[in-house]
This record gives structure tokens, C-alpha cells and sequence, in this order.
């Protein structure tokens, strides 16, 4: 193999490949989200959503209702996604038809 | 010598906030805050899957597995970011690091042939430079992607380990158990398919 073998492909490899590829798919960001909240579920119970709202990040409108639910602190760590249709549209579609303010879901839609 | 200083210390600052809102964010993730866990998926999803999708050129059906398990791999290490750098190059270090376990793999399993020196002969090729640089860049990208999609499997991978994730024949043989020798051979096998495609494109 000869010196100017190797810088072939040396210069190949620093082309700057960044327009090789557009933002990643929506479906795959909620899959990775999902993965990643039941991941966190497995050690122990998420952050409350009081806690979150303290921290000034918005909830969705069906966190909301847990959250300002007379249940215990507990029951405010539940996974509300778990169980949501916007979850299971984004997962399986792309530009999942979901707009519902402060869903992680609506966010990841590359629109 | 005042603007020089100046952009330094802005430097600094960019650096610092972007240290400290690397810090917050790992923290709220870490305290298993959901919106933030969306906010950091949102914020780096694009780049690490930009990097492996380079990285496993034509292998498309694997990037998505891939970019998954690096995320589940930062949270399983989030507790040891020290913000020594920035979460994205953390980020795309935990990338590169299952993208070479995906080379490993799939290089074991492979059969290495003797190298036929196919097209050993042939002329190197060159990479034209014009003065429209960017469309030329294009043009090789999109060169590099269909050459790289018409070789086998090991031959595309031992060519990205090799040159890609500069790795050596030695770091290469020493992953997948192989000899020096071999991965050579492997190599020089690659390099040839790579040229002949790349004449004929």
C-alpha cells in the first residue's frame, strides 16, 4: 500500500459530511424518549410533575390534571405518556398528527 | 489586539454558559425530570444521529438501534459527566464508542479472505477541487455514499474503522482478534473494491 493510498482516503474522510443527512426522525426521537423515561422509571419514580412545574418547564394539558389532581406526591411521578395516544402516534408515524402544547412528543415533529 | 481580546473573553463566556447549561440540563435529567430528558433528546438527537448515520454508511437499517443505545448508554453514565467537555462532545464520544462495538462485532463474525488484490493495479483516483468547493463536496459525499453501498459489508466497515474513526490496522486487530496480517489483507481487499467502484462511478 503506497503513501498516497492512505491519503486518499484520509481526504476522504475530512469532507465535511454535513449535509449528508437532515435532522433525525421524529419517530425515532420519541422512541428514544420513551426508552429513555422507562429506563429512568426502572431505578425508581420520575421527578414529580409538581417538581418539573417548579422548575418552570410546561406541562401538557393531561399533566396538568394529575398535577393539580388531589392525589398524593406519588401518583404526580406517574408516567402520563405511559398511557397517551400522542406517544404511540409519534412512535409510529412520521409527522405524527399530536399538537398539544408541552408534549415532548409535538416537539420532536420535524415541522 | 482590543478585538482579538475581546473575542477571547467571549470565547470564555460561550464556553462557561455552555458548560453550565450542559451542568443544569445533566442534573435535571439526572433528578429523572421528564421534560428536561425531552429537552436533551431534542437538543442532541440530530447530531449523534447525523455521526452515525455517517459512520455506517449504507448500513441505514441499524442507525436507528444505534443511536438508541447511545442515548440509553448516557443515561446509564450521566452521573459521571463532569462537563469536563460539552454534552454534545460527550455525547458523540459514547457515539463513537458503539459505533466501533458495531464494527467489532460485525468484523468478528466475518470471514477474512485472503486479499486477491483486485484492482490493486488500478489507478488511484483523485478528488477533483474546483473553486465550488461546497458543490464539490456534495458531489464527492454523495460519491462516497453510493461507492460505499456497492461494497461488502466488512469491506465498508473496515474502511470507515480504518479511516473514518482513524483507527490503525494494529487498534483494529487488537478489537476483533485478529492479526495485523489480516486486517492488512482485509484492508488492501477493501481499498481495491473501494477504487474499482469509485472509477466506475
Amino acid at each position: 500500500m503506497s503513501d498516497a493510498e492512505d491519503r486518499f482516503f484520509e481526504e476522504l474522510a475530512e469532507i465535511d459530511p454535513e449535509a449528508f443527512s437532515g435532522p433525525a426522525p421524529a419517530r425515532l426521537k420519541a422512541s428514544i424518549y420513551s426508552a429513555l423515561i422507562r429506563r429512568q422509571a426502572e431505578s425508581g419514580p420520575l421527578a414529580s410533575l409538581s417538581g418539573t412545574k417548579a422548575s418552570g418547564r410546561g406541562l401538557c394539558v393531561f399533566e396538568q390534571l394529575v398535577e393539580i389532581s388531589p392525589v398524593s406526591e406519588a401518583a404526580k411521578c406517574f408516567n402520563c405518556c405511559s398511557i397517551c395516544h400522542a406517544r404511540i402516534l409519534a412512535e409510529k408515524i412520521e409527522n405524527a398528527p399530536i399538537y398539544w402544547t408541552h408534549c415532548p412528543y409535538v416537539r420532536f415533529q420535524n415541522r | 489586539m482590543e478585538a482579538q481580546s475581546l473575542k477571547g473573553s467571549l470565547k470564555l463566556l460561550s464556553k462557561a454558559t455552555t458548560t453550565e447549561s450542559d451542568l443544569e440540563l445533566a442534573s435535571a435529567v439526572l433528578r429523572k425530570d421528564r421534560k428536561a430528558t425531552a429537552e436533551f433528546v431534542e437538543l442532541y438527537a440530530d447530531v449523534v444521529y447525523r455521526y452515525v448515520r455517517r459512520r455506517l454508511i449504507p448500513r441505514y437499517d441499524v442507525v436507528d438501534d444505534v443511536v438508541q443505545e447511545v442515548f440509553l448508554a448516557a443515561w446509564d453514565g450521566l452521573a459521571t459527566f463532569r462537563a469536563e467537555s460539552s454534552l454534545r462532545a460527550w455525547l458523540l464520544s459514547i457515539a463513537s464508542h458503539k459505533v466501533q462495538d458495531y464494527y467489532r462485532r460485525r468484523l468478528r463474525d466475518a470471514e477474512t479472505l485472503a486479499s486477491d488484490e483486485e484492482g490493486d493495479d488500478l489507478p488511484l483516483p483523485t478528488i477533483h477541487r474546483h473553486p465550488e468547493e461546497l458543490i464539490d463536496k456534495h458531489r464527492i459525499e454523495e460519491k462516497i455514499r453510493a461507492t460505499m453501498t456497492g461494497l461488502p459489508e466488512t469491506s465498508s466497515l473496515v474502511l470507515l474503522w480504518r479511516y473514518w474513526e482513524m483507527r490503525s490496522a494494529r487498534e483494529i486487530a487488537a478489537a476483533i482478534g485478529r492479526s495485523e496480517k489480516g486486517v492488512e489483507r482485509l484492508l488492501a481487499r477493501a481499498r481495491a473494491q473501494f477504487k474499482k467502484k469509485w472509477n466506475n462511478e
